[in-house]
C-alpha cells in the first residue's frame, strides 16, 4: 500500500505585525509501485489504468513525422501492459478513433497480446491529412474514458503544428469541460506548435509539455510516458490545506519538481479547507510553496496558520503543520528559510523565462532584455545550470550577478521552444 | 484588621499567647515561625473542585477546547477552528468547586510557562480562594506556586464549617479565627514551596540555595457573611459590592505600594520600571511567611475577586476593576466571568500570568450570620 509523508520547512517565526507565513512542504510517496492492479483481461477494474494515444494526424505531418509518429504509437502500444485498457485516436480537424476499429463496439479494449498486433496494424494505416483542431481530440479521448469505469486516465498527446482549423476560445471552453475527468501529457515535435497552446492543456490536466526536437526521439519519449503513466500507482491524490478562521490562503504553488501554480484549482473541503488536485503518484517527491496571511498577533503567541494534508479520496494520509510565532528576536525573525528563498527564485525565474520569450516574440526588445538578464541571474543564484545552458542559446551574458544581457540574433526557434517548455523546471533545493 | 492585632495565636509548647508574626514564644522561646503545631495535623475534607479542562493524560482529548475561540483542539495540538495551540493542563486550568466560585488560571501570551496557580474550594455558605504567583526569576516556579496553593487551600478547607478546626462565633470572634487561620495557610504554603524546592534539589541536583523557587500569596475566605483576605506579595483581593464603593482588601507587599505610601501617585509608581519588585514573598529566602489580613463584612451582593497581577495590570485602580468586572458578569455566573477576565488581559497583551477567580457572594449567603 502506498504510503504518502510530508516534511514542513519555513522559519515560523515573524516579527511584531508581521502577518505572511511561507512554508515548503515536501510530499513524498513510496510503495505506489506495490498497490495491487486489476490485469485479469477486460475485467479491469476501478484500480485499473486507462491509455489513450492521440497522435496529430493533420496534412502538415505529412513524411518524417508522420512516420515517426506512427513508429512511437507502435511502441508505446509495446510499452502498455496486459490487461490497461487503451485507445489510439488520429487527430485533424476532425478526431478519429483508430483502434479500436471505428466499428467495434467497445470504447476501448483491454492489452493482451492479440489487440497488440491489431493495434499496430491499424497504427500503420493511419495517414496525414487536414487541418488541426485539438478540442476534437480531447472531446473523443474524454467520451472513450467515460465509457470505462477505472480511476486513473491518462492521454498522451503528440501535435506538430498550431490549433489553426478552431479559435482558442473553443479549445479553452473544452479544456474546462475535460478537465479532472482525465490527465494529459502534451508533446510538441518539431518547430511549428505552440508552447503556450500545449502548456494550457498539460497545465489544466495535471501533465507536463515537451519539446520534442527530432522526429526520431519520439517513440523513446512516448516508451517512458507509457512507464511513468503505469508506474503512478495512486490513481487521484487531493493537496488539501486547512488555513484558520479569519487568514487568507495567498497562493498554493507546485515547486518541484516543476512549477505549477495550484491556487486557480482550489475546491472547497469546508469552510477552512481548501482542496488542489494533483493528478495521479508513482513514488516520488514533489514540493509545494504555501503561503497563508493570518492577522497579526501579540509577540509571544504561537498560531497554527496551515495544515498541509494529503488525501487519498477521502482519507487524510499525511499532515504537515505550518506554524507562526511572534518574536521581538531579531535574529529568529530576520532569516529566511533556506527552501522558501530558492523556491520563491525559481518560481520568478519561471516567469521571467516565459515573459521575457514573450516580449521578444512580440518585438519588445527592452522588456526581453530585462525579463532574460533576470532570468540569468535568478538561474545562477538558485544553481539552475540547465536553465543557464538554455539561456546561454538566446542571450549573450555580459554580467551574472547584474544579470546583464544582449539578445542574440538569428537564434535557433528550437533553442527558444526548449527554454519555453523547459521553464517550469525547477532544481530541488541542496540540503545539508 | 492585621494579623498583629490578632490574639489567638498560640505557642505549642507551653500555650501562651503569641502575635502571629512573633518568631519565638514570649514565654519559653519556642520558635513560632515553623512551628507545624499551629497549622492543624489532620485536614478532614477533600476538597474537590471541579476541573472543567479534562486531563490530557486520560486521553480524553476529543473534549479539549480552545481556550481563543471555544474550538475543538485538533490531535495535532491546535485548534481545529482558529489554530492557537492547545495548553496543557498546567498552562491553563479552570475550577468551580460551587456554582457561585470559579476561577481560571491562564499562562497568558508572552511567558513560556504558566508560574501562576489557584486552589478553590467552597461548600455552603463557604468558600476559600487561593492565588499564587511565581517568581519567574526562579526556576521551577510553577511547581512551588501550585504546591503553595494547595497547600493553603487544604488548611483554609480544615478551619472551614465541614473542617477540623471550624472557626465559630460571633462575626469579631471569627475575623480573629479567620486571621489566625490565614497565617496558619500561609505558613503552611511557605512549607509547601520549601518541601517542592528540596524534592527539586534531589531529583534535579539543583542548588536551590542560588535561585530558590518562591512565589506571591493570597486567599480570600467568604464564611458566612464575612469576608477575609491574607497576602504576601502583590496577588490582590477586591471586593466589589453591587452597591456602595469597590474596594481592594489587600496592600501590596510591594516597591510600587511603598512609593504610594511615601505619596508617589499610583499611576506613576506602578510603571516605574521597579514597580513589580515585591517586598514579601513565600520560599526558601523569605524573611517572614505570615500573611497579612484584613476583613469586611458586606452589607449587601458582590463579587469578590481574587487575582495575580497578570490582571490588575491592566485594570488597577478598584473602581474600574469593578467596571471591568460588570462588563463581563452579565450571566452572573464566576466561571464565564473569570474566563472573560483572563481572555481580556490576553487581549491586553497577555504579559504576565493571568489568574482570576471569583465569588458571587449573594444576598442569601450573607444573610446567614
Amino acid at each position: 500500500m502506498a504510503e504518502f509523508s510530508a516534511e514542513v520547512f519555513q522559519n515560523e517565526f515573524l516579527s511584531d505585525g508581521a502577518t505572511d507565513v511561507h512554508a515548503v512542504v515536501a510530499v513524498t510517496c513510496t510503495g505506489a509501485g506495490t498497490t495491487q492492479r486489476a490485469v485479469a483481461g477486460a475485467d479491469a477494474g476501478a484500480d485499473g489504468v486507462a491509455e489513450i494515444v492521440a497522435v496529430d494526424t493533420s496534412g502538415s505531418m505529412q513524411g518524417r513525422n508522420m512516420e515517426a509518429a506512427k513508429h512511437a504509437a507502435a511502441v508505446a502500444v509495446d510499452q502498455i501492459p496486459d490487461g490497461t485498457l487503451f485507445a489510439i485516436i488520429g487527430g485533424s480537424h476532425v478526431a478519429s478513433r483508430i483502434f479500436p476499429y471505428p466499428n467495434a463496439r467497445v470504447p476501448m479494449v483491454a492489452m493482451e497480446p492479440g489487440a497488440r498486433s491489431e493495434a499496430k496494424r491499424a497504427i500503420s494505416t493511419m495517414a496525414a491529412a487536414g487541418g488541426t483542431a485539438i478540442s476534437s481530440w480531447l472531446r473523443l479521448a474524454d467520451d472513450l474514458f467515460a465509457a470505462v469505469p477505472v480511476a486513473q486516465k491518462h492521454l498522451i498527446l503528440l501535435t506538430d503544428g498550431k490549433n489553426e482549423s478552431e479559435p482558442s476560445a473553443h479549445l479553452n471552453q473544452m479544456i474546462a469541460e475535460v478537465t479532472g475527468h482525465f490527465q494529459c501529457d502534451a508533446r510538441g515535435v518539431g518547430d511549428r506548435w505552440v508552447v503556450d497552446e500545449l502548456r494550457k492543456i498539460s497545465t489544466a490536466l495535471l501533465g507536463t509539455v515537451d519539446l520534442i526536437a527530432r522526429p526520431e526521439d519520439i517513440a523513446e519519449d512516448f516508451a517512458a510516458l507509457v512507464r511513468k503513466s503505469m508506474a503512478r500507482g495512486v490513481a487521484s491524490v487531493d493537496l488539501r490545506v486547512w488555513a484558520p478562521q479569519g487568514s487568507q490562503v495567498l497562493f498554493v504553488r507546485q515547486v518541484a519538481p516543476e512549477v505549477d501554480d495550484l491556487t486557480g484549482r482550489r475546491t472547497e473541503v469546508n469552510a477552512l479547507t481548501s482542496a488542489y488536485p494533483t493528478g495521479a503518484w508513482a513514488d516520488e517527491t514533489r514540493e509545494y510553496h504555501v503561503a497563508v496571511r493570518v492577522p497579526s498577533k501579540p509577540v509571544g503567541s504561537e498560531q497554527l496558520a496551515a495544515r498541509v494534508q494529503v488525501a487519498v479520496g477521502a482519507d487524510v494520509t499525511a499532515s504537515g503543520l505550518v506554524k507562526a510565532k511572534w518574536s521581538d528576536d531579531s535574529t529568529l525573525t530576520a532569516r529566511i528559510s533556506p527552501e522558501v528563498a530558492h523556491y520563491t527564485g525559481q518560481a520568478e525565474l519561471a516567469s521571467a523565462i516565459q515573459e521575457g520569450l514573450a516580449a521578444k516574440a512580440a518585438g519588445d526588445e527592452a522588456t526581453a532584455t530585462v525579463k532574460l538578464g533576470r532570468a540569468v541571474q535568478l538561474a545562477a543564484e538558485t544553481g539552475n545550470d540547465d536553465a543557464t545552458s538554455r539561456l546561454r542559446k538566446i542571450v549573450e551574458v555580459e554580467n551574472v550577478e547584474e544579470g546583464t544581457v544582449r539578445l542574440k540574433r538569428n537564434t535557433a526557434k528550437l533553442d527558444e521552444m526548449a527554454l519555453d517548455t523547459a521553464s517550469t523546471k525547477t532544481t530541488r533545493v541542496r540540503r545539508a | 484588621m492585621s494579623a498583629d492585632d490578632s490574639s489567638l495565636a498560640r505557642c505549642p509548647n507551653c500555650g501562651e499567647n503569641a502575635a502571629p508574626r512573633a518568631r519565638f514564644c514570649e514565654n519559653c522561646g519556642t520558635p513560632l515561625g515553623s512551628a507545624e503545631g499551629t497549622a492543624p495535623s489532620e485536614v478532614t475534607l477533600e476538597p474537590a473542585p471541579t476541573v472543567v479542562d479534562p486531563d490530557p493524560a486520560t486521553g480524553d482529548s476529543s473534549a479539549r477546547r480552545c481556550g481563543a475561540c471555544g474550538g475543538t483542539i485538533a490531535p495535532d495540538g491546535y485548534c481545529a477552528d482558529c489554530g492557537t495551540p492547545g495548553q496543557s493542563e498546567r498552562d491553563h486550568f479552570e475550577e468551580r468547586p460551587a456554582d457561585w466560585v470559579a476561577g481560571v488560571c491562564d499562562r497568558g501570551v508572552r511567558h513560556a510557562r504558566n508560574e501562576d496557580a489557584m486552589a478553590l474550594a467552597a461548600g455552603g455558605t463557604f468558600a476559600a480562594l487561593v492565588v499564587c504567583d511565581g517568581v519567574s526569576s526562579a526556576p521551577d516556579s510553577d511547581i512551588a506556586s501550585l504546591a503553595a496553593s494547595r497547600a493553603a487551600r487544604d488548611v483554609l478547607v480544615a478551619y472551614g464549617p465541614e473542617g477540623s478546626s471550624s472557626v465559630e462565633g460571633a462575626t469579631s470572634r471569627r475575623v480573629a479565627g479567620w486571621t489566625y487561620a490565614m497565617v496558619a495557610a500561609s505558613r503552611a504554603a511557605s512549607q509547601a514551596v520549601r518541601g517542592a524546592a528540596e524534592q527539586l534539589a534531589a531529583t534535579k541536583g539543583k542548588d536551590v540555595t542560588d535561585d530558590p523557587p518562591s512565589c506571591t500569596f493570597v486567599a480570600a475566605v467568604v464564611d458566612q457573611g464575612l469576608v477575609v483576605a491574607g497576602w504576601l506579595g502583590d496577588s490582590r483581593v477586591y471586593w466589589l459590592p453591587d452597591s456602595g464603593q469597590a474596594e481592594q482588601l489587600s496592600v501590596d507587599d510591594s516597591w510600587a505600594q511603598e512609593m504610594i505610601a511615601a505619596g508617589v501617585p499610583r499611576a506613576q509608581a506602578e510603571t516605574s520600571p521597579q514597580a513589580h519588585a515585591i517586598t514579601r514573598w513565600l520560599g526558601p529566602d523569605a524573611p517572614d511567611t505570615d500573611a497579612r489580613c484584613a476583613a469586611t463584612v458586606p452589607s449587601g451582593p458582590g463579587w469578590l475577586l481574587v487575582c495575580s497581577d497578570g490582571l490588575w495590570n491592566y485594570c488597577s485602580d478598584a473602581h474600574e476593576m469593578n467596571d471591568l468586572v460588570r462588563r463581563f458578569a452579565g450571566s452572573g455566573d464566576p466561571h464565564t466571568t473569570a474566563a472573560a477576565l483572563v481572555r481580556w488581559a490576553n487581549a491586553q497583551g497577555g504579559r504576565d500570568n493571568i489568574t482570576a477567580a471569583l465569588a458571587r457572594v449573594s444576598p442569601t449567603v450573607t444573610e446567614q450570620r
